[in-house]
Parts: structure tokens; C-alpha cells; sequence
């Protein structure tokens, strides 16, 4: 029985997925508050800010900035369970398994993980400041396996050398990748005339996950339509 | 160039691959992810009078990128939207379409962009002064929100304003009230057009506007 992890099934891909988590008795899934959907079989449900591997209450600050909720739902199963996972945005979900390396997660696609998989924030510099994304994005390592959503569907790409990715696109990269935030075009005036702001430009050779859709393009599309509270 | 549309029909995107000194012009915002090997340039839409027009009457962007592939191999760009739903292509071969603004997504570089007299009714309406048309010789991409519905108009039409997407220049639109004064209000179905003529005209599942008035209704209570 030790030897038995857990795992994630994708159902309705790809425009409305939802993950189910086998879990094995006694392994424990970590998730981001309000992604739950549904639960079958005796679990124990614990939040805390922090994982049970570390961090405190500075973590679930850290984790607030990247956009992120600040608590962490920790379910531990009893007996063989199920639990149900959803996201907020019509869309993808994706598992990578980690062996050992390390994935960088943008801010906001992180769902859940493996108890095993440890996660913390990683501060992206001033450099990310004025990208307009979040100023944390979640670097996770260890053995085991995560789960990420995204708006739209998910189109990895391999990366040889260098490859340029918008700000908004981006869901997950391996840290072999290194990365530069800049601007789309040669000089600043026409980056900031061509409406496409900040890209990262990776370095490198691994895959970057990238997202079909941006949310804050469909958010800001919206926002003129939306009326402001009236009292 | 080859273009192909990719993703599910909920989702989709473009995948443009562009040989050297190849180019596409696409709507600022839009590139999702690029080889390094192509370069944005960005200048006025058309000149700075008719790029001034353009944007505050006709909804359009004052500027236009243009992606070169400057390198000697391959390269390619993924081109999305905004909303989530379908991408389409027309061929364009000097006959005159419509587009709704915001639907234009990407073009080649012989379709050239004009503004029309869309006419007062369409003002009151808030639908704007002006419409936006494309001629020229070339391949137009635009998108919807939802699934795009095709129709073959011969004679009077109508349709929502919000749903309505592209229509050519044998199909003339008039802005008439949905029912009577009081009844259009009741429905809220407000204005709606009457589109006269022949031609194939297309439509969006989804609108932009009924979202958002659907989630102001439940927003403040």
C-alpha cells in the first residue's frame, strides 16, 4: 500500500474539464481553496496557509500575491476516496508527473498537487513588476503529481534555443528554461502602440505550457460593459 | 503561408506559419506565443487621419502589426482572441464585406480596411457612427464569441445588432425597433436590424453585451 499514489483522471476535455483524484487510503492531496467540486468516501479535510512541509502564514501571504487563495485545503484519506476538482474559467486541465525536477506554474493555474509534491512561491523580481502578471509564480518540485487549469486549452511547446511567449498565454515552463520578461517590439514606443505589452522570452532547452486564451484580455473586454455599484 | 485553425470549437486559435520575408497582419493584443524569428512592426493604420477615424469611430486600433518573418527558415505564430469561441476565414477578391468591430482577428496584406457611413439611426442605437469594411485581394480571419452560424439571405432578415457578425455590401442594414416603443422595451430586445438583399451573412452564437448584461443583473444586489 506504500507504494500506491495518487493519480488524476481529466473528464469533459477539453472545454470544461474536471480532474477526479484517486486517492489511495492514507495519501494526502493538497488543492487551492474553491476548487473543490464533489467528495466520495471518508476524507479528512484540513486548511491551513501553509503545507504541511512548510511555510506559515508568510506562505499563504506569498501565495495571496500570486494570485492565488491564501489558504490550502489538505485532504487525507481515510479509506480509498475520490475527490472532485473544478476551475473557475471554462477551459483545460493538464498533470504533469515530477521525478525530481522542477515546473515554474504562472499565477492562477495551480489547482492541486500530491502531498509529495512540495510548492512554494518564487519571487520573479521587479523584472515581472511591470509585465502586468503576477510579482510570485509557484515553483514546484518533488515527486509526484500536479495539476494546472487554463483558460482554453493547453499547447506545450519545445523549446530549442529561444521562443517568445505573451505574458498572459504562459501556464507552466521547467526551470531548465530561463527567461527574460521584455518588450514585444525593438523599441518601447511601439510596444506600448502595439497593444501587446510585455512577452517572455525564453532561453533554453524544455517545454513551456501556453494557455489558448488570456484572462485579463476577456476580463478587460467585459469590464466596460459592467456596471458599477450604484448607491 | 499556411494558416491553420486549432483547438476545439470552443477554443480556437491560429497557427500561422510564415516562410522568410513572409508577413501577416494581425490585431494588437492578439499574438499568443511566436518563434523568435518574427518581428512585429508597428505602424498607423493607414494614414494618421484615417488611423484616428478608424479607432474612435469605427472601434478599431490606431495601430497595426504587422509580423515579418525576418529569418531564413520557418517560423511560426499563434494568433487568438479575446473571447472564447470559433475563427473563421474568408477569401476576399475585390467585392466589399462588413465586419462587426472587435470581430477582426488577422489579414494578409492585400485586404485593405475603410470606413463607411453607417448612418444616424445606427448612432442612437449605439452601434456607432461608422462601419468597418474590407476590400482588396487577400484572406480575412476573424472571430466570435460562441459558434459562428451561416446564412444565405434572400430578401428581408432580421437579427439582433449584437449578433450579427459579417455581411457583405449586397445586404443593406436598417436599425428598426424591435416591437412597438413599448413592447421593445418590455422584450428588452431594444433595436434589431433589418437586413434587404442578397448574399451570405453570418452570425454569433454569443454576445459580448449579453453577458455582461446578464452579469450586471445579479452583480449589487
Amino acid at each position: 500500500m506504500e507504494n500506491q499514489k495518487m493519480s488524476f483522471e481529466l473528464q469533459h476535455r477539453p472545454s470544461s474539464t474536471i480532474a477526479i483524484c484517486h486517492l489511495p487510503a492514507g495519501e494526502t492531496l493538497v488543492s487551492e481553496g474553491g476548487a473543490l467540486m464533489a467528495l466520495k468516501g471518508p476524507v479528512n479535510v484540513n486548511t491551513t496557509t501553509h503545507q504541511k512541509k512548510g511555510g506559515g502564514v508568510m506562505a499563504g501571504l506569498k501565495r495571496l500575491l500570486s494570485g492565488e487563495s491564501f489558504f490550502m485545503n489538505h485532504y487525507q484519506a481515510q479509506q480509498a476516496s475520490q475527490v472532485w476538482l473544478c476551475s473557475a474559467l471554462p477551459g483545460d486541465m493538464m498533470v504533469h508527473q515530477l521525478t525530481g525536477q522542477k515546473i515554474i506554474v504562472a499565477g492562477g493555474a495551480f489547482v492541486a498537487c500530491d502531498s509529495d509534491v512540495a510548492i512554494d512561491l518564487e519571487w520573479q523580481g521587479l523584472k515581472s513588476i511591470f509585465s502586468g502578471e503576477s510579482l510570485f509564480w509557484i515553483k514546484a518540485h518533488g515527486h509526484g503529481e500536479i495539476l494546472l487549469s487554463s483558460f482554453g486549452f493547453i499547447y506545450p511547446i519545445q523549446v530549442e534555443g529561444e521562443y517568445i511567449v505573451d505574458t498572459g498565454h504562459i501556464v507552466a515552463f521547467e526551470e531548465t528554461l530561463s527567461f527574460t520578461i521584455s518588450k514585444a517590439s525593438s523599441t518601447w514606443l511601439d510596444s506600448f502602440m502595439s497593444g501587446e505589452g510585455f512577452v517572455c522570452r525564453f532561453k533554453g532547452r524544455g517545454t513551456v505550457w501556453c494557455q489558448s486564451h488570456n484572462p485579463s484580455q476577456y476580463g478587460s473586454l467585459l469590464t466596460p460593459y459592467l456596471r458599477p455599484k450604484s448607491n | 503561408m499556411q494558416v491553420v485553425e486549432q483547438g476545439t470549437a470552443a477554443f480556437q486559435i491560429l497557427k500561422c506559419d510564415l516562410m522568410p520575408n513572409e508577413s501577416i497582419i494581425v490585431e494588437p493584443g492578439a499574438m499568443a506565443s511566436q518563434d523568435v524569428g518574427i518581428v512585429p512592426d508597428t505602424s498607423v493604420n493607414g494614414s494618421f487621419i484615417k488611423a484616428l477615424l478608424l479607432k474612435f469611430l469605427g472601434g478599431e486600433s490606431f495601430f497595426i502589426n504587422e509580423y515579418f518573418n525576418k529569418s531564413s527558415k520557418p517560423q511560426s505564430l499563434y494568433i487568438s482572441q479575446s473571447v472564447p469561441g470559433d475563427i473563421q476565414v474568408i477569401d476576399i477578391n475585390n467585392e466589399e464585406i462588413f465586419l462587426e468591430s472587435g470581430s477582426f482577428i488577422a489579414r494578409t496584406q492585400g485586404v485593405k480596411t475603410h470606413l463607411r457611413w453607417a448612418g444616424l439611426a445606427s448612432f442612437i442605437a449605439g452601434e456607432g457612427l461608422f462601419k468597418l469594411s474590407f476590400t482588396g485581394q487577400g484572406r480575412l480571419w476573424f472571430g466570435c464569441y460562441g459558434a459562428v452560424v451561416e446564412k444565405e439571405i434572400v430578401g428581408d432578415y432580421i437579427v439582433d445588432s449584437g449578433h450579427l457578425l459579417l455581411w457583405p455590401s449586397t445586404v443593406q442594414l436598417e436599425l428598426k425597433l424591435a416591437g412597438g416603443l413599448i413592447s421593445s422595451f418590455l422584450s428588452k430586445e431594444g433595436f434589431v436590424l433589418k437586413l434587404k438583399g442578397h448574399g451570405k451573412i453570418k452570425l454569433q452564437t454569443r454576445s459580448v453585451k449579453g453577458l455582461a448584461a446578464w452579469l450586471n443583473a445579479r452583480f449589487w444586489r
